[in-house]
């Protein structure tokens, strides 16, 4: 292949990439750059005024039906600590700063429910739940996509649709235990999910 | 190539953390092998960072944000006194996550990080009970009451004995292939057998099969031999995933 073609290939991603998305860019991006470059406590406080009540928010739904919701307050210290000492492997291409808080606070949530439970750790929770891997240039693209659809579209779910996912994201609640709530069987949670993601073009062949 | 893939299910399930550890552990294994449900569960986990954004806030007391800033202050006192930094060990992180990229192209045996911390970084490692000439178990520490997990290490062309699952059985190949009555199943597949199922894996000829299963209650064999065996080869799994101290 020769150089011109190389190029010419290069430009027709990016043109793709540029004309097929509509990104909307990421406002809180550069606050976590400047925590992470220069340790600005200044942005540092205002992710911590925007973030804080969300995660809040967040952990007191999931921990409510078993702990003490003080707990909700402590929990979202430790998930500011992890942004503040984190910030440096933030990656942009990856995810957007709401879902790298959102997989932060959702890690530091189990990792308390497994120290309440037993001492003698064998793994961590980062061991599992980890980001290891970079994406390929198409899955980011079509991560993207995603990204957009899910803001769009989100709003205009059924109710039952929307419950569902709410119970599982924010609640914490697997398929099993939002069967149990709702008083439904396994498949129908399932095929809710699976109907509400397939509107946010999350397709899943099983 | 992999043809067998968790379902919306596991892996909405392990994009919210609501998966019992043991099972976890084996999606997090097919996860490192699958760049497609990578992306799933990517997706899936923008979905949280959405709905994260448009919840009610709930105020924090007054203090929060000093007493925060005091804890970091006290951390970052520490990390001059000689404790690795953070960002340096995220470095260490990264670069390792590299490293797995090449190995897992190179190396026979590549070994999801789950199961390298489970195995101090090496199967050998583990403690292996042999089960008649073909299977040898190393169980895995993994805190979950609910399941049984071990590494399963079928020699190249060897026949497991016949068995029923009595509780949902999730495979991931590590290394090898295997096939059963089913269909062939080789490394990355993530293979799940339900209640009530029978099969006979049998590993092909070219190379042992390393899997990591998680089992929601032991399986029951089904040959007499095996049957009479099993209450024997419960209480030596047992006695293995206690530990040394005890």
């Amino acid at each position: 292949m020769s150089s011109s073609d190389e190029n010419s290939g290069s430009n027709l991603r990016k043109t793709t990439q540029t004309w097929g998305v509509q990104t909307i860019p990421d406002p809180w991006e550069g606050a976590i750059r400047k925590v992470a470059q220069s340790q600005d406590r200044a942005e540092f406080k205002r992710l911590f005024d925007h973030y804080a009540p969300l995660i809040k928010a967040f952990l007191s739904k999931g921990i409510s039906s078993y702990a003490d919701r003080s707990l909700a307050e402590e929990m979202t210290q430790e998930v500011m600590i992890k942004v503040w000492n984190k910030a440096a492997s933030f990656n942009s291409s990856k995810a957007s700063v709401n879902t790298w808080i959102f997989t932060i606070a959702r890690n530091t949530r189990i990792d308390f429910i497994r120290r309440n439970g037993r001492a003698d750790r064998t793994i961590d929770i980062e061991d599992i739940w980890h980001e290891a891997d970079s994406p390929e240039p198409v899955v980011e693209l079509q991560q993207r996509r995603v990204e957009t659809m899910i803001r769009n579209a989100m709003s205009t779910l059924p109710e039952e649709q929307a419950l569902v996912l709410e119970k599982a994201f924010m609640e914490s609640k697997s398929h099993n235990e939002i069967a149990e709530e709702l008083n439904l069987p396994l498949g129908t949670v399932k095929s809710r999910i699976r109907l509400a993601l397939s509107k946010l073009q999350i397709l899943i062949d099983r | 190539m992999i043809s067998y893939h968790p379902d919306s299910r596991f892996l909405t399930d392990f994009a919210t953390a609501n998966l019992p550890l043991s099972e976890a552990v084996c999606v997090s294994a097919h996860l490192e092998f699958c760049s497609k449900c990578r992306a799933h569960v990517q997706q899936l986990t923008d979905i949280g960072g959405h709905m994260l954004s448009r919840l009610k806030p709930e105020a924090v007391s007054d203090d929060s944000f000093e007493s925060l800033m005091a804890r970091v202050s006290s951390s970052e006192t520490l990390a001059a006194a000689g404790e690795p930094k953070p960002e340096a060990m995220l470095a260490a992180s990264e670069s390792a996550a590299v490293t797995d990229e090449s190995a897992r192209a190179t190396s026979l045996t590549f070994l999801p990080r789950s199961v390298r911390r489970l195995s101090s970084g090496s199967l050998e490692k583990l403690r292996w009970v042999q089960l008649g000439k073909a299977l040898r178990v190393a169980p895995l520490q993994v805190d979950d009451a609910s399941r049984d997990t071990a590494i399963y290490d079928i020699r190249a062309g060897g026949r497991m004995p016949e068995h029923e699952h009595r509780g949902e059985e999730i495979t991931v190949l590590l290394q090898g292939s295997f096939s059963d009555a089913d269909g062939s199943y080789t490394r990355g597949d993530f293979v799940v057998r339900h209640a009530g199922e029978a099969h006979q894996p049998t590993a092909t000829q070219d190379m042992d099969c390393i899997c990591v299963v998680c089992l929601e209650r032991p399986v029951r064999p089904r040959g007499l031999l095996y049957r009479m065996l099993e209450p024997l080869v419960n209480y030596r799994l047992q006695k293995l995933s206690r530990p040394a101290a005890c």
